[in-house]
């Protein structure tokens, strides 16, 4: 759109048409306050707290809902403007109760903050306040009506941004008040976003409620642990006799893809690493019961084990099973040591998407992957399967609006009726299992049609809406695991057709994609490289064993007619989640590391209490293959970092530790130097020389050098190292990656959790069990108005 | 039935057909009923509103903005279809016209909408009737049946090829809906709150579509200017302000009722001739000239001319015609304190300045009229008062301010007379059980 | 005569010493002096070992709202707080210190926690002596700071559901 040029405060200020002014103000620097305005949100004009002086206007105006014009003078400081505002916030807190010293928003609350810049120092009424006790609406929400202030802000978030309508406004006048969707409680997706959007301490998360004060803790921006998005999760950790504890999750810090957006998972379902069942000390089995032991005695017992087993049987009678949920590095470092270390590649993972075929269906293709960043701006979008608003909330969040704030088309194929639908243009039915048919009759394939109609479609509904996706540009198409193999092929080959299109293959848990990137296949190292054949890898990492390995059910075969006769479990819980017999692995010397005490590390001979994502640092790889930095916030006393283990095992093998961890590298830079200046220099000195591969790698328990290696080797992984460490989310692309090999179908399970489950950690969260939506039947779908 | 008054200085038009039933549509047809709109029909839409502009027929709602001019600001081509509204929410204390012109003339009503929307363009029309009103929308409601039947209403009205629908709606009982964004939020059956503006209801009203909503009065004038012309309409009332009002006098006259009298009529020939006079040998303290939401006249300022520009000059406003007059024995604090907790009970909650300054106000004034004030309370009642004022999200944030910035400042003695614990100086007795009332 | 001079001023000066030599002593005569504090005075204002006040219901002023361990600048208050329940009223509003230290060790005795607290929970009293041979002795906690309760109320008394319920005020457990 065409510039405008207006003039504020004496300033020139020029924007695109369409501007708002408060957000023109803001581009140079000038602050006009606000309470209810919100960007991306609809405008109210409630608040008054915005009210500038335009030239030619008799009143002030409210900075919020003008939209800039060509020669506009605007005055956005003057005394009867900051009379105004003072006002404003005189007969606000007429009513507010300021009990800042207990308030959870005390030290972050907008009203706060504005008081300060604006507002006066003393009341002039003297009538008792209007009081209302404070309500709880569920176990993660409470409500404080005197404190609220009215800015709507809740209730528009709840709806227009997450769809689900819980929240409304009862009364009117001084007696207006928000109320939860079921008179005294609420029903609804839980995710919190009203508290955080709450300016004031209205509304409170129940897990943080009168926990500690917002300077009391260490606030830290990571990657939440749970599904495939990859949103930024600021998780907030105070000091405890166990270490760190992470006692909140917000999203003080914006500046991951989700932006405002946090599920309940996000934000709540920390808490398992706080659980009392967390293990906190390795525990060997002797005499048939897990007894305690050291560290030492751990690492030595196994790495004699696994020594002699390889020395013995052979590499191929060791399994090794790796993690959906522990970082690029940690899963990298394990699939480098099945190979050089153990020499086997009976190497798998819980898989939940193909993305060896969705590797091969892209190769040579560039740009063809979609970040999640991509999703919120495309002009159209195709959904094929999966239920985002369950298993991929901020993918639903992206969508739902792009289609609201930028008029995306949405076009949705499901065999049920998912909550996308009603921001769909077009929404088809298809009957249960008919996704890959779907696929195929949209690479062109015409007799597929058959099976995709339904009651409620025909066939030339079919045909035009092909047509009309051929006709898109730049379409994303996102699809679920239940397209694989040839299926996921003919897709890509119909999506190829269309300009500027782009591919999501949505998988289930945090670091899925990462796992599957960095090689935890029988037969692909990382980057989809097969085993059988040469690669960089096959150069750097020496000899490694050449044939394909064993595939999780591989392994349980072998298991059971006595040809493996170890197991290496990393973070992962094969029996439990994938239905495993827990005597599968009984005549098999089992190391497993995990948190907790899982269906499968009771049956372990070693079980080491491992740290979860949370406190450890790395990077993760989300579904779309957003590469982001993992930071440690959260310690629990006792366990350690899957990575330290891998290497700690690899040592008491007797391995020459740096073949693995490349140390000891980069160049010499002056570390005293560096140090020894001003914190904040020596700190930035830090980051500019990790940025740069700079940084001497001295630990052989530092992911930094792991990242080296991977940024160097691992296809579409070369990404900008300074955007990374910034805390951006850097896209890796695939088109430059191996040729994948053809995988079992039946060897991918999808995790199908909900939005109130998440695998073994939604076990052991008490915030997710506590919500009345995660065990009673669903609310029925509310209008959107 | 209300029963009618009359004085010799009425000047008959909107109430011309009062009291002669003309409810019942063949007695309308047979006071010139349906003569307008058929005369509408045979010209073209922008003579129709350069006839009302003309007129000088100036909204009725309080606003007093030319109808011809809001008419012409309705876009010819309109992707969504356009609506005409009729705002017959009456709310406002001290006025109690529309619901005479419900009650005796309501087809002047549906010929006034049917006009409106020929010159618009629009296909249908909606009746907006006061929640309280519900009697009169049983009134409306035959009126509109009627009208069906005759084919007046509905497909090829009058044989003309044309269609036009009307439908009544019926309030819950919202001042605020009297406002015409917060009246269409109302008739899409969403909270009554205002919308922001621009857009302008003219371009984007209801349902999205360009809509056009005028006073039931400003739309019943409008038949007779048809049939009468412009020209003799506007001469009734003096330049820019043509016509006739409804006023309803009410409080301390000795004949309060809706008088139809020509703008510009004297404001005090009205309270002493037409009105009687202050009964009980009293004598006038002040006059709110036009609803409870225009600051009062005292009894200096009361020679004036009641259209909206002289009433404007003297710092009040002609509003929607409703004169309360307050004689010498009223007490001013409790007379704004009546008025605050009207606007207290009315406001939508929408923004700070309405929602929290409209019951501080009350709050302050119900501690003030029964004895508990301090002098501070004065000027802080003033100060809030006027940092409400235009600083809201719609005019009744205003309608709350200015009155009461017009009773501190012209009766500021008659506050400090309740100062010091001192019970009200007009109150004779039983000060405890009205506060005790009040504080409902 | 540059001599005399001299000899008249250590004359002069010298009367001033012996002049005092019999005026009776104005040093404080702690610790031997009588009283509760043996001679000890004190200004008002004196910033002694902190005072944890009560409110006139003999609950606890403080919330727990850490302004003072925020605002203290030698990090020597620790706080942990807890919700107050109906059945557990510890403070006035909604949150209590469940544990309230501060490290003497630490402390300047600036007085900065006093001017933060909203709810003058927080106060300097008289105490002075606080020297002690083992420095973990001088970590005190909330018990050993707060005042005590109205005499009307019995002294060291938990205020509960209980209570108003009409059972008998509970020994208070913590610390004493």
């Amino acid at each position: 759109m065409a510039d405008v040029t207006l003039t504020v405060d004496g300033k020139k200020v020029t924007a695109p048409a369409g501007t708002l002014l408060i957000e023109a103000c803001k581009t140079v620097g000038i602050e006009v306050p606000s309470f209810c305005y919100y960007p991306n949100l609809s405008l109210q004009g409630a608040c008054r707290m915005c009210l500038v002086k335009i030239e030619k206007m008799p009143k002030l105006q409210t900075a919020c809902t003008t939209v800039i014009s060509e020669g506009m003078i605007v005055t956005s400081d003057s005394e009867e403007i900051k009379q105004a505002r003072k006002s404003m916030l005189e007969m606000l807190l007429g009513n507010h109760p300021l009990d800042c010293p207990v308030c959870d928003a005390g030290g972050e609350c907008e009203l706060q903050d504005m008081t300060f810049s604006y507002g006066a120092a003393e009341s002039k009424f003297m009538e008792a306040k209007n009081h209302k006790d404070e309500q709880q609406w569920s176990p993660v929400v409470f409500f404080d009506r005197p404190r609220c202030i009215l800015c709507y802000r809740c209730v528009r978030v709840c709806g227009e941004g997450m769809d689900v309508w819980a929240l409304g406004v009862q009364n009117r006048g001084v007696s207006s008040i928000i109320a939860p969707n079921k008179e005294d409680h609420l029903e609804c997706e839980e995710c919190g976003m009203c508290i955080d959007i709450c300016p004031v301490g209205a509304l409170t998360s129940g897990a943080y409620r009168y926990k500690t004060r917002p300077w009391e803790m260490k606030h830290v921006g990571t990657i939440c642990t749970h599904c495939g998005d990859g949103c930024k999760t600021t998780l907030g950790v105070r000091r405890a006799d166990t270490g760190m504890e992470i006692v909140r999750g917000d999203n003080r810090d914006k500046s991951g893809t989700n932006g405002d957006f946090l599920c309940i998972k996000g934000r709540y379902a920390f808490d398992f690493a706080n659980h009392e069942e967390r293990l906190t000390q390795p525990l060997i089995r002797k005499e048939g019961k897990l007894t305690p032991a050291t560290w030492e005695e751990a690492f030595q017992l196994i790495g004699k084990k696994f020594a002699e087993v390889r020395d013995r049987d052979g590499g191929s009678a060791i399994g090794v099973i790796g993690s959906t949920r522990t970082t690029n590095e940690e899963s990298y470092l394990l699939s480098k040591f099945a190979r050089m270390v153990l020499k086997t590649n009976n190497v798998d993972h819980h898989r939940t998407a193909d993305f060896p075929a969705f590797a091969a269906a892209l190769r040579g293709k560039a740009d063809a992957t979609a970040s999640m960043a991509d999703v919120f701006t495309a002009p159209a979008i195709l959904l094929i399967g999966n239920d985002p608003t369950e298993q991929h909330p901020l993918l639903a969040w992206q969508i739902r609006n792009n289609v609201r704030l930028h008029r995306s088309r949405l076009y949705v194929i499901n065999s049920q009726a998912i909550k996308l639908r009603r921001q769909a243009t077009n929404f088809m039915q298809i009957p249960a299992g008919a996704e890959g048919k779907v696929a195929a009759f949209l690479a062109g394939d015409d007799a597929a049609a058959d099976a995709i109609i339904n009651s409620s479609s025909t066939k030339d509904q079919w045909n035009s809406l092909r047509d009309t996706l051929r006709g898109e540009q730049n379409l994303v198409i996102a699809f679920g695991s239940e397209i694989l193999g040839s299926d996921l092929s003919s897709l890509v080959t119909f999506g190829s057709a269309i300009a500027g299109a782009k591919f999501v293959c949505l998988a289930d848990y945090a670091n899925s994609r990462g796992a599957a990137d960095m090689g935890l296949y029988p037969d692909l190292l990382p980057g989809y490289h097969p085993i059988s054949g040469s690669s960089e890898f096959h150069t750097e990492w020496g000899e490694i064993p050449q044939a394909a390995g064993l595939d999780l059910s591989g392994m349980v075969e072998a298991a059971s007619t006595n040809k493996l006769k170890a197991l290496y479990v990393v973070g992962s819980n094969p029996i439990g989640r994938l239905k495993i017999d827990s005597f599968a692995f009984s005549n098999s010397f089992v190391v497993v590391q995990d948190m907790f005490l899982t269906e499968t590390a009771v049956v372990a001979d070693v079980a080491l209490p491992a740290a979860n994502a949370y406190e450890k640092s790395g990077t993760f790889t989300n579904t779309c293959g957003d590469l982001q930095l993992v930071k440690k916030a959260g310690e629990v006393t006792g366990t350690k970092a899957d990575f330290e283990m891998i290497v700690r095992i690899a040592d008491a093998m007797g391995f020459d530790v740096r073949k693995l961890v490349p140390i000891g590298g980069g160049t010499h830079a002056d570390m005293g130097q560096s140090r020894g200046a001003q914190s904040g220099e020596a700190d930035r000195h830090a980051v500019w020389l990790e940025a740069h591969g700079l940084e001497p790698k001295l630990s052989p328990f530092d992911p930094m050098a792991i990242l080296d290696e991977i940024q160097r080797l691992v296809p579409g992984y070369d990404v900008s190292r300074m955007n990374l460490l910034a805390g951006n989310s850097q896209h890796t692309s695939l088109a430059k990656a191996g040729p994948g090999v053809a995988h079992r179908p039946e060897s991918i399970s999808p995790a199908n959790d909900t939005l109130f489950s998440s695998g073994t950690l939604g076990h052991y969260s008490r915030a997710l069990k506590s919500v009345m939506e995660s065990h009673e039947v669903k609310p029925a779908e509310v209008a959107a108005d | 039935m209300a029963s009618l008054v009359s004085h010799p200085d009425e000047v008959k038009v909107v109430t011309r057909r009062f009291g002669l039933g003309a409810t019942n549509i063949d007695r309308y047809l047979e006071l010139d009923g349906y003569k307008a709109v058929q005369k509408a029909l045979g010209m073209d839409a922008d003579a129709i509103i350069n006839e009302v502009k003309n007129s000088g027929l100036r909204g009725r709602g309080g606003a007093g903005f030319s109808t011809g001019m809001k008419w012409s600001f309705v876009p010819k081509q309109s992707a969504k279809p356009k609506y005409v509204l009729c705002n017959g929410d009456e709310s406002e204390p001290g006025t109690c016209k529309d619901r005479l012109i419900f009650e005796h003339d309501p087809h002047a009503v549906i010929e006034g909408v049917m006009i409106g929307g020929l010159a618009v363009g629009a296909r249908s029309g909606y009746i907006y009737i006061r929640g309280e009103y519900r009697y009169l929308s049983i009134i409306m409601q035959k009126a509109i049946r009627d009208a069906y039947a005759k084919g007046f209403l509905g497909k090829n009205i009058f044989g003309s090829g044309r269609d036009f629908d009307i439908y009544w709606h019926g309030g819950a009982g919202a001042y605020e809906v009297g406002e015409e964004s917060a009246l269409m939020e109302s008739l899409e059956g969403k909270r009554g709150i205002p919308r922001i503006r621009p857009p302008f209801p003219a371009v984007v009203g209801l349902w999205g579509g360009p809509t056009v909503i005028n006073n039931a009065e400003t739309l019943a004038s409008v038949p007779h200017i048809m049939l009468g012309g412009a020209e003799w309409y506007a001469k009734i009332g003096p330049p820019k302000n043509g016509g006739t009002r409804l006023f309803c006098l009410s409080g301390n006259v000795a004949k309060p009722g809706v008088y139809e009298l020509p703008m510009g009529y004297s404001l005090k020939k009205m309270i002493y001739e037409v009105g009687g006079g202050i009964p009980n040998g009293r004598s006038l303290k002040a006059v709110v000239p036009g609803g409870s939401s225009t600051p009062c006249l005292t009894a200096d300022e009361i020679d004036i001319n009641m259209d909206f520009d002289s009433v404007a000059k003297a710092g009040s406003m002609l509003g929607s015609g409703g004169v309360v007059v307050l004689d010498d024995q009223q007490c001013i604090v409790k007379f704004a304190l009546r008025t605050m907790k009207f606007y207290q009970h009315e406001s939508c909650g929408w923004c700070i300045p309405c929602r929290e300054g409209t019951d501080w106000l009350k709050k302050t004034l119900i501690r003030f009229h029964s004895g508990g004030g301090v002098k501070k309370d004065i000027d802080n009642m003033q100060y809030l008062s006027e940092n409400m004022l235009g600083r809201t999200f719609c005019p009744l944030g205003d309608a709350a301010a200015m009155p009461t910035i017009a009773f501190v400042k012209k009766f500021r003695k008659e506050f400090e007379d309740h100062l010091d614990g001192r019970p009200c100086p007009y109150e004779k007795a039983g000060v405890a059980e009205e506060m005790e009332a009040l504080s409902h | 005569m540059p001599v005399l001079k001299n000899i008249a001023a250590i004359a002069k000066g010298m009367s001033i010493t012996f002049m005092e030599m019999f005026q009776p002593t104005t040093v404080e005569n702690y610790p031997d002096g009588k009283g509760p504090l043996r001679g000890a005075r004190f200004e008002a204002r004196f910033r002694g070992a902190h005072v944890l006040q009560r409110d006139e219901n003999g609950l606890e002023k403080c919330v727990a709202c850490f302004l003072c361990a925020a605002n203290c600048p030698s990090n020597c208050i620790y706080i942990e707080a807890a919700d107050n329940t109906a059945e557990h009223r510890v403070s006035g509003a909604e949150r209590y210190a469940k544990v309230y230290n501060i490290d003497y060790n630490r402390c300047i005795f600036c007085g900065y926690c006093v001017e933060a607290c909203p709810t003058d929970a927080i106060t300097h009293g008289h105490g002075f002596e606080l020297a002690t041979f083992n420095a973990s002795n001088l970590v005190y906690r909330k018990e050993q700071m707060l005042a005590s309760r109205p005499a009307h109320m019995g002294a060291n008394v938990v205020f509960n559901q209980a209570d108003v319920d009409g059972g008998a005020p509970k020994e208070m457990v913590a610390g004493s």
